[in-house]
């Protein structure tokens, strides 16, 4: 199990669980990523952050240390 | 009277997901006509709007910032929220229009579910059919409607397709209505549980199983009936029958845009771009627009002869007014630009980009769109800074807004420049304003790395610092919209920022004006436009705008000015452009041969002294003292204004005013005699 900041270009894995201890949490579930959910790294800009995913179909920018908290496998 | 039938007229509350085209509808919806009154001294904060006549529904319609969800996280998302459940004026809808972007179904139905369970009747309007039409896919709208229990309408706010029968739907609504008893809806926080999202987040899966289905490649000619009928045949088979895709076009664009490397040198192209056409493009239509009240002004002092009232129309109210408009084409142009850039899905790029360099001086990506719209004027700025969700990075947005050359600026530096250069090296000017630009970004950059440091006494508690956010797929923008969109904002602009300029260049015209109106002087072998003259200096040199700028007098001597400028600084307090309409009626500007306002102003600057010790007022030390003042002093009583009521107290307007006014007062009193100490005068 990893991080999904840690995703590889073209990597897709599945959202295993969400970490509810971060201050972030609630929007990321509410964003999207809700674990059973395909997620895809798509950009990883100037600076590598922040990253956007792929999830259900839409493209979302979030900062690598929110990203952290999504649980990937 | 009337208090009365607007009670009675029912009303829609129009709420949806940040891009999935709510504003686009309601823009539709209420023609041009509708309210936003989100200016200071409002106590409500919505776009509110009747419908057009020629819909024939008697409702008011409210729109309100996009949310994600029924959980808020910025000030913007809350007013939503508030507008939803508890509206100051109206109270609970009668009717909520939920848009929802087909493309992003599986998102965008949280809110749709959310609100559903909290009570409200709903009606959906599907929008944005052709991006999920562009990934071959279809949602069956009979099938929505029944498993949703609502109304479900697609709706293209752009070209109006599907509208009629939205409102058909609004009205059989509020037909039905009229015979049942509302129920109350529920607190919002009854589904924001962890637990309920991811049982809503369940209960959407299974729905788009049952509702989206693939269509033809070269679904062309696709049926839309036929397939819907087809589909009722087919027992949904277990799993997802569709796959989740991006918009194709939209992954290429963004190989190139959003390039580790070459997306920074885009980024830097766009905002080059961005400003040069502004320059470029607004110079000569405020050049125009200067020309015509200048003419208007002369025509009209001469028409109506050398007295009081004459001067009043002419100088107070003409130029008064011509001050006011001058600076509207650069507002038009940057908020042209601005939904040029949003309209086609980039500003959200953009501010992805800026996200990682803006925390390290404590802002956000966020911060991005405040600051861009800076550029046009800190009051609708300060306003955009609601959608940053961390406090802190918010108020210190706020803070560093009045930095950001604000178009009131132009025509001051416009001014300043022209003065500086001679007539056959105009070309220039161009080069000077955006060095001018340059130098007050990188100063508030500068400045918001140093308030970081004492961030902790500037906003004491922290919390979260986030930065999520949608990237829309790439649209070709829809130029007629953008359009409104700009003009809707320049006609707010007119109306906040009008009447206070107005108001102020009348006060000043009285200063300079009253109370000696007829000065006697000695008109021995003078002509006629001589002896006015004389009359003018005289006047002016015992007006009350002289009284009080005797007081100011020790404040200009050190940065190397007398009182006219300190009036006209004083001035500029109201707006910064007055600076110049009120340095043209301080200096007099007469009828002469010059065309412009501009040409006349320049001469008699170049002409004026000191006092009466010969040396000249006006030099190229005083002009950069007075840009370098421009650059930072907060001289916009309406900001100051906003600021108070964005930040929730005085703290922060006052701070602001004192930081930056004494910082652009010690670093003119630099400027000023430090070029004089190198010999530039």
């Amino acid at each position: 199990m990893k991080k999904a900041s840690e995703l590889q270009y073209g990597e897709k894995l599945k959202i295993s669980e969400i970490d509810f201890t971060h201050p972030s949490s609630q929007r990321i579930l509410e964003i999207g990523f809700t674990p059973g959910q395909e997620i895809e790294l798509i950009i990883r800009p100037l600076f590598n952050d922040p990253l956007a995913f792929s999830v259900r179909g839409s493209l979302i920018a979030i900062r690598k240390d929110e990203a952290d908290c999504i649980k990937v496998a | 009277m009337n208090m009365q039938t607007t009670e009675k007229i029912p009303f829609i509350t129009l709420v949806g997901p940040p891009n999935s085209g709510k504003t686009t509808l309601f823009n539709y919806l209420s023609g041009k006509n509708y309210k936003t009154v989100n200016y200071p001294g409002a106590t409500v904060e919505y776009s509110i709007s009747k419908l057009l006549k020629k819909f024939n529904i008697n409702v008011n319609i409210i729109d309100s910032p996009g949310i994600v969800s029924l959980n808020a996280h910025s000030p913007d998302e809350r007013i939503s929220i508030d507008a939803l459940f508890n509206h100051p004026l109206f109270g609970q809808p009668e009717l909520v229009v939920v848009t929802v972007d087909s493309s992003q179904l599986s998102r965008h139905l949280l809110l749709v579910k959310q609100l559903q369970n909290c009570g409200f009747n709903l009606i959906v309007a599907l929008t944005m059919s052709d991006m999920l039409w562009k990934k071959q896919q279809e949602i069956s709208l009979s099938k929505l409607r029944i498993i949703l229990g609502c109304e479900v309408i697609r709706i293209d706010g752009r070209t109006g397709e599907g509208i009629n029968n939205l409102l058909n739907a609004i009205s059989v609504h509020l037909e039905k209505k009229k015979s049942i008893n509302d129920k109350p809806v529920l607190n919002h926080l009854t589904n924001n549980d962890r637990h309920s999202l991811l049982n809503i987040y369940k209960e959407i899966e299974q729905i788009e199983n049952d509702v989206v289905f693939e269509i033809d490649a070269n679904g062309n000619g696709f049926n839309l009936e036929a397939a819907n009928a087809e589909l009722k045949l087919i027992t949904p088979a277990a799993g997802r029958k569709t796959k989740y895709t991006l918009d194709a076009a939209t992954l290429k664009i963004d190989k190139i845009l959003l390039h580790p490397k070459l997306g920074a040198v885009f980024f830097f192209l766009i905002m080059s771009a961005t400003f040069a056409s502004i320059f470029w493009l607004a110079d000569p239509l405020m050049g125009m627009v200067d020309d015509f009240f200048a003419l208007l002004s002369n025509e009209t002092a001469a028409l109506l002869g050398n007295n009081w009232f004459s001067d009043f129309v002419s100088s107070g109210i003409i130029s008064g007014t011509g001050s006011v408009l001058v600076f509207l084409p650069q507002i038009l142009i940057l908020f042209l630009i601005l939904g040029l850039l949003e309209d086609s899905g980039y500003l959200a790029r953009g501010a992805m980009i800026v996200d990682k360099p803006l925390s390290k001086i404590g802002l956000n990506g966020k911060s991005f769109v405040p600051m861009l719209s800076g550029f046009a004027c800190a009051i609708p700025a300060m306003l955009a800074a609601r959608t940053i969700p961390n406090r802190r990075e918010r108020l210190l947005t706020i803070f560093i807004l009045p930095l950001m050359s604000c178009s009131a600026r132009l025509p001051v530096y416009a001014l300043l420049i022209a003065f500086l250069l001679p007539s056959d090296q105009l070309w220039l000017g161009g080069i000077i304003l955006a060095a001018i630009y340059i130098f007050s970004i990188s100063s508030s950059i500068i400045i918001a790395g140093i308030l970081n440091k004492f961030k902790n006494k500037i906003v004491k508690e922290d919390d979260n610092s986030s930065f999520i956010i949608e990237l829309p797929a790439y649209r070709k923008p829809k130029l007629s919209f953008i359009l409104t969109n700009s003009y809707m904002n320049a006609k707010i602009y007119i109306q906040k920022a009008g009447p206070v300029i107005l108001g102020f260049s009348i006060i000043l015209w009285f200063l300079t004006y009253f109370p000696n109106t007829n000065p006697e002087i000695d008109t021995n072998g003078l002509t006629g436009s001589e002896i006015i003259q004389a009359q003018e200096v005289e006047r002016l040199s015992t007006s009350y705008a002289s009284e009080l700028g005797k007081i100011i007098q020790p404040f200009m001597t050190p940065i190397g000015m007398d009182w006219r400028v300190g009036v006209s600084l004083i001035a500029a307090f109201a707006a910064r452009e007055v600076f110049v309409s009120s340095l043209a009626l301080i200096f007099k500007v007469t009828d002469g041969n010059e065309n412009t306002l501009q040409e006349s102003m320049l001469r008699s600057m170049r002409d004026a002294e000191v006092g009466n010790t010969g040396q000249k007022l006006f030099t190229t030390a005083t002009i950069t003292g007075l840009i370098i003042f421009f650059v930072f002093a907060l001289q916009c009583l309406s900001t100051v204004a906003v600021s108070k009521k964005e930040t929730g107290g005085w703290r922060i307007p006052v701070l602001q005013v004192i930081i930056f006014t004494s910082l652009a007062y010690s670093l003119t009193f630099i400027t000023v005699n430090g070029l004089r100490a190198l010999g530039v005068n």
